[in-house]
């Protein structure tokens, strides 16, 4: 029933998806794509295939390419040469509309949905029902719940978009697509800010919508999903499309030494320091959304906070760097209790926290690289009233080469940067101002490998200094494999502390979804 | 990405965003030219000296409206504070307080206007459109109240002398914005609290986490404001030598279309000082060319509108292209 829908409201007929799944033909095929912007080859002349009905898995570092193919493919950016082949027939896609109408549309990490609006209004949104030119709200509402009921969502069509988490909102933007015909759907790291939950619901729609033949290209940065999710692999390095893989002729190693092109013996850098005397302590500490937390950082150590997004990890670093004011409960600097009541106070005692969005907290993307760098230490590079330029220069400078911030100039916004280098101006913003105890709220979402890694070697570099470092994260490996101690969240509660690697994922993982939870855990 | 913007050294793009960097200025210059040969009367010392007047206030109240602008706010409130000053410095003055007091009075209730304005933002979380609007209409009551409706008229030459004079050639009333524009530039581009208001524009949040005490560049760009309006009242007594608080009516307005014909952005976090004084000076220039022209005032109103479209336009062309 479900499937039928599906297919039926993709607008060819089912006997012409059955014929294109049984004969594996190429639905999209690129010959010699190519897409240069002055100066910088995007993309270089690319050849391939995509199977109708198939998983296509795309990976890649950040500037690697792969958004440049999408906005290709979904005719957001023209191409500078090269054709693209719809079904054999060759096609412009030099508008988004007609990519839409070919039934080419993407689902992007950031959900691009209306939040004042319904469920059911967004699903229908630009093709709301009507009837002598007034909307009908009932009946949109009860066919867009038909919808979500046949896709295994538990939602209600008439809640308010906000209303939802991020991740439920990633599945109405998917259903959405799924229901305009879509025949070829591009998801660009989808589950990046899904919980576990939300992710195998979106796998469950990715491969219900496989099996109605649509063919499905997946971009992300995490393997396991790759190698859960794909039939084929494809590999972009540098604007080149360097392979494309049978999944069950790969590896996880395989992958990413193509992608980027030198074997790392280890993503996960750790060095291991005597630990210093005790930094931060929270003692009982309370606030909204967490409770009762007591953790102490040392000199050399990385502590570890694991838990689903909403476990109160975040709400508990921000209250410790005084964004949230605490409820009860005491905190601790180098053993002499401290008020802190917001920011400036935490900066000063030697606090810094690169932020869990870097949108929204962590960059004033409009501006330059070389003022987000600066921001915090204005003070120092000022004398008298007026700042020295040349010290706000250099200081940016120093931070651009020790980072390899990949950047036009220090002049250039923010905004014109890739993910994985404005994550290293969020970190680098607080190199120069001398703080004792770093907090990373999520580091690396969006980040790629080679980015990742020179992370995990800058939080040695800190340690080395004698440094202590929260780590937030809600991808297991890491914080598993970097911190020496790991603590995890539920519901706003430390429910468990581990010492470096010494219980296993399961356990973890079990911990932190709950007895309740515990079935999807075991599956695993 | 990174790299689409670098490499634009001999493209035609590049040309057109350095002419179009020097517009404005080729603008007031190509207005000028036109007008001085259309017109006998427009390249006369009195006329120009006329034009630098009328021009200096709006530019006064356009840089104080930027810094408001920067941080992503507006402040609707400048033309009231003009009227609402003109009537207390006048009313200190006839009520026998010395000048140097009254000046320094009528400048501190600037501060306080502008404090309050800070505090309904920051304190009471209302929109800076709302808060401004609301002391928009209550100054123009106050200042009615206090003069029952009548105006008050001063009679201190050296006073009202000042706007009248100039100094070797050039109107004292356009030293006035040279002597606000420079500490201005200064403050905005070579101090730390500049690069606050355009971080507060740009993201306050991460400015917050980032250690900027963002309710104090808040409260600090509207009190700039409403200073620069304060003062502006003072200049504005002098010219007329009068107070009277329904002065200055719709002067917000023009403020905000010289700042925003300058280039700032009312999204916040894009803005300069020269560019709203340029924006100033076009528009006075308009005015005063209409005049001479002969244009029905009506036109000139409709003029104005059609200008700041066009000029609000290329220079968003200019910005995407960038």
């Amino acid at each position: 029933m479900t499937d039928h829908d599906i297919s039926h409201r993709s607008g060819s007929g089912p006997g012409e998806v059955i014929s294109a799944v049984a004969a594996h033909l190429p639905i999209l095929e690129l010959r010699g794509l190519e897409k240069q912007y002055l100066g910088t080859h995007a993309l270089k002349p690319a050849d391939l295939a995509f199977k109708a009905g198939e998983i296509h898995a795309i990976v890649g570092e950040n500037g690697a390419g792969k958004s440049t193919l999408i906005k290709l493919l979904t005719g957001v950016i023209p191409r500078t040469s090269g054709d693209i082949f719809w079904r054999g027939e060759p096609v412009a896609l030099s508008t988004p509309l007609e990519a839409i109408q070919h039934g080419i549309n993407a689902v992007h990490q950031e959900v691009v949905l209306c939040p004042h609006l319904s469920v059911a209004a967004n699903i229908f949104l630009g093709e709301e029902r009507r009837r002598f030119g007034l909307l009908q709200h009932r009946h949109m509402v009860r066919e867009a719940q038909k919808i979500l009921d046949d896709l295994g969502f538990a939602l209600p069509a008439h809640a308010l978009l906000s209303d939802l988490t991020i991740g439920q909102q990633q599945l109405i933007a998917t259903a959405r697509a799924a229901t305009r015909g879509a025949r070829f759907l591009i998801f660009d790291e989808p589950t990046a800010y899904l919980t576990r939950e939300e992710a195998a619901q979106l796998f469950a729609l990715i491969r219900r919508l496989q099996q109605s033949g649509v063919t499905i290209v997946y971009i992300s940065h995490r393997m396991e999903e790759v190698f859960e999710l794909a039939n084929r692999v494809s590999i972009l390095r540098d604007g080149r499309l360097v392979g494309t893989r049978n999944i069950n002729e790969t590896n996880e190693n395989e992958l990413i030494s193509l992608m980027i092109n030198r074997s790392i013996e280890q993503i996960y850098h750790k060095d291991q320091y005597a630990f210093g005397k005790t930094i931060l302590e929270t003692r009982n500490l309370s606030g909204n959304g967490f409770e009762d937390i007591s953790i102490s950082v040392r000199e050399g150590e990385i502590v570890g906070l694991y838990g689903l997004i909403g476990a109160g990890r975040s709400e508990f670093v921000t209250t410790i760097f005084g964004r949230h004011p605490k409820s009860s409960g005491a905190i601790f600097w180098d053993g002499k209790e401290v008020k802190i009541e917001r920011e400036r106070d935490a900066i000063k005692l030697g606090i810094a926290l690169a932020p869990e969005s870097r949108r929204d907290q962590g960059l004033c993307l409009s501006l330059p690289v070389s003022l987000n760098l600066n921001l915090p230490i204005y003070k120092q590079l000022s004398q008298n009233l007026l700042i020295s330029h040349r010290d706000e220069s250099s200081h940016a400078d120093r931070q651009i080469a020790d980072l390899r911030i990949k950047t036009a100039s220090r002049n250039a916004s923010a905004a014109s940067l890739s993910g994985g280098n404005q994550q290293k101006i969020v970190i680098g913003k607080w190199l120069n101002h001398g703080a004792k105890l770093f907090i990373f709220d999520e580091p690396t979402v969006g980040v790629d490998v080679g980015t990742k890694a020179e992370i995990y070697r800058l939080f040695s570099t800190l340690l080395a200094n004698g440094a202590g470092i929260i780590l937030i994260s809600s991808y297991l490996p890491e914080v598993y494999e970097l911190a020496d101690t790991l603590h995890v969240f539920r519901r706003g509660q430390l429910v468990a502390s581990h010492p470096h690697k010494s219980v296993t994922h399961e356990d973890i993982l079990t911990q932190a979804l709950g007895s309740a939870a515990a079935d999807p855990a075991t599956r695993n | 990405m990174s790299l689409e913007t670098k490499e634009t050294g001999t493209t035609p793009k590049r040309r057109f965003n350095v002419l179009f960097g020097l517009t404005l200025f080729a603008l007031l210059a190509v207005l000028w030219c036109i007008l001085g040969f259309w017109t006998e009367s427009f390249m006369t010392g009195n006329n120009i000296s006329n034009l630098l007047r009328q021009g200096s206030m709006i530019a006064i109240l356009a840089i104080g409206q930027t810094f408001v602008i920067i941080t992503g706010g507006i402040d609707l409130s400048v033309g009231a504070i003009v009227g609402f000053t003109s009537v207390i410095v006048a009313w200190l003055l006839a009520n026998g307080f010395p000048l140097w007091a009254a000046i320094l009075i009528t400048l501190a209730i600037g501060v306080c206007i502008g404090l309050f304005h800070g505090f309904g933002i920051v304190r009471l979380g209302l929109p800076p459109f709302i808060i401004t609007l609301a002391t928009l209409t209550s100054l123009r009551g106050i200042g009615l109240l206090i003069t029952n409706g009548a105006t008050i008229s001063i009679d201190n030459d050296p006073f009202t002398e000042f706007s009248r004079n100039d100094f070797i050639g050039i109107p004292n009333l356009f030293w006035m914005v040279i002597a606000v524009g420079i500490p201005a530039y200064i403050f905005l581009h070579h101090s730390r609290w500049g690069r606050y208001l355009f971080s507060v524009g740009s993201n306050a949040e991460a400015s917050r986490l980032s250690g900027v005490n963002v309710k104090g560049t808040i409260y600090l760009a509207y009190t700039l404001s409403a200073v620069c309006a304060s003062f502006v009242g003072l200049l504005l007594a002098s010219r007329i030598g009068i107070g009277n608080a329904t002065q200055a009516e719709g002067w917000e307005l023009q403020a905000i279309a010289s700042s925003v014909i300058g280039g700032t952005s009312l999204f916040g976090a894009v803005g300069s000082i020269h560019g709203p004084l340029l924006g100033a000076f076009i528009l006075a220039t308009i005015n005063n060319g209409a005049n001479l022209l002969n244009v029905n005032s009506f036109w000139q109103r409709v003029i104005t509108g059609v200008l700041i479209i066009v000029i609000v336009y290329f220079d968003q062309l200019r910005r995407r292209r960038r």
